[in-house]
C-alpha cells in the first residue's frame, strides 16, 4: 500500500491568512485587556467614549491600518509584484503602484472621517457649536475628496474589481435595508430599543465590511 | 461558462501575469477566470478570443 503525499487545497496565501487570525485572537484579547486596565487606573484622562463610539473608533483605526498598509506596500515595486503576482516575481508596474497608493489614501481618508465625530464629542466636551461646525466642514470637505478618490479608482479599475465592488453595493443595500427595516419595525412595535442614526450607520459600516470580504473572497480575490 | 485559458496559456508558457499584462486586466482576473470564479464581459471574452486566434467558442463553453 502506498501513501500517497495528501494534497492541501488551502493555498499558502490563505494559510497564512489563517495563521494570522488564529495569532491575532489572543493579541486582540490581550491587548483590550491592557487597555482596559488602563482605563480602569484612569490613564485615558477625560477620553470616556460610549460603546457605540468606541466601535466607531475601532472601526476607523482598522481602516486606517488597512489604508496604511495598502499604500506602504507600493513603496517597493518588488513586494507589491510580489504580492500582485504571486509565483511570477516581476516588479509591480508604476500604474499598479499609483493604484495601491489610491487604495490606501480612500481607506485612511475613510478611517479618519469616521472617527472624526466622536473624537470631537469625546475630546471637546460639551462641544461649541462653532466647533461643530468647524468639525461639519472639514467632514464635507473629506467626503467629497474621498468621493473623488472612489471614482478615481472605479475608473482605473478592472471589470473583476468593478463587478466586485458592484455586487457588495447590491447585497449591501438589500441585506442592510432588510435589516433597518426589522429593527425600525421592531422600535415601532415597542420590542427594540431605539437605535441613534449614528448606532444603525455603525451597523451598516460593518455589515458593508464583512459582506466586500464575503464578495472578494467568492470571486477569488483571496487565493 | 468552462473555458481553456489555462490550457490555451499553458501551451504558449505564459504566465498568469503575461496574460493578464496581454489583456490590460489584473492577475487576479485571470485566476478567477481559471478558477471559473468568474466569467467575462462579452468584450473581454472577445479580446480573449482574437489574442489566441481562435474563435470564442473555441475559447468558452456553455455548460447548459
Amino acid at each position: 500500500m502506498s501513501a500517497e503525499p495528501q494534497v492541501s487545497k488551502v493555498s499558502p496565501r490563505a494559510r497564512r491568512a489563517l495563521i494570522m487570525m488564529i495569532a491575532g485572537l489572543p493579541v486582540g484579547f490581550f491587548a483590550g485587556r491592557w487597555l482596559l486596565g488602563l482605563k480602569r487606573d484612569g490613564h485615558w484622562g477625560g477620553f470616556d467614549p460610549s460603546g457605540g463610539d468606541m466601535l466607531t473608533l475601532v472601526l476607523a483605526a482598522f481602516l486606517v491600518f488597512a489604508g496604511l498598509v495598502t499604500a506602504g506596500l507600493a513603496g517597493s515595486r518588488k513586494a507589491l509584484g510580489r504580492r500582485i503576482n504571486g509565483d511570477d516575481a516581476r516588479a509591480a508596474t508604476p500604474a499598479q503602484a499609483r493604484f495601491y497608493v489610491g487604495q490606501g489614501l480612500v481607506l485612511i481618508l475613510a478611517g479618519a472621517m469616521l472617527a472624526a465625530p466622536p473624537l470631537a464629542v469625546t475630546l471637546f466636551d460639551p462641544l461649541s457649536p462653532l466647533l461643530a461646525s468647524a468639525v461639519m466642514t472639514g467632514l464635507i470637505a473629506l467626503f467629497l475628496l474621498q468621493t473623488v478618490g472612489n471614482i478615481s479608482q472605479w475608473m482605473r479599475s478592472d471589470e473583476l474589481l468593478r463587478r466586485t465592488m458592484a455586487e457588495t453595493a447590491a447585497v449591501s443595500f438589500i441585506l442592510l435595508q432588510g435589516l433597518l427595516f426589522l429593527w425600525a419595525a421592531g422600535e415601532k412595535l415597542a420590542l427594540l430599543p431605539a437605535l441613534t442614526l449614528w448606532d444603525a450607520f455603525n451597523v451598516t459600516m460593518i455589515g458593508y465590511l464583512a459582506i466586500s470580504m464575503l464578495v472578494a473572497w467568492r470571486r477569488g480575490f483571496v487565493e | 461558462m468552462k473555458n481553456r485559458l489555462k490550457v490555451l496559456r499553458a501551451e504558449r508558457d505564459w504566465s498568469q501575469a503575461d496574460l493578464a499584462q496581454r489583456l490590460d486586466v489584473s492577475r487576479q482576473t485571470i485566476n478567477a477566470l481559471e478558477t471559473g470564479k468568474y466569467d467575462p464581459s462579452l468584450p473581454l471574452a472577445f479580446r480573449i478570443a482574437r489574442l489566441f486566434g481562435h474563435p470564442i467558442e473555441a475559447v468558452f463553453q456553455d455548460e447548459a
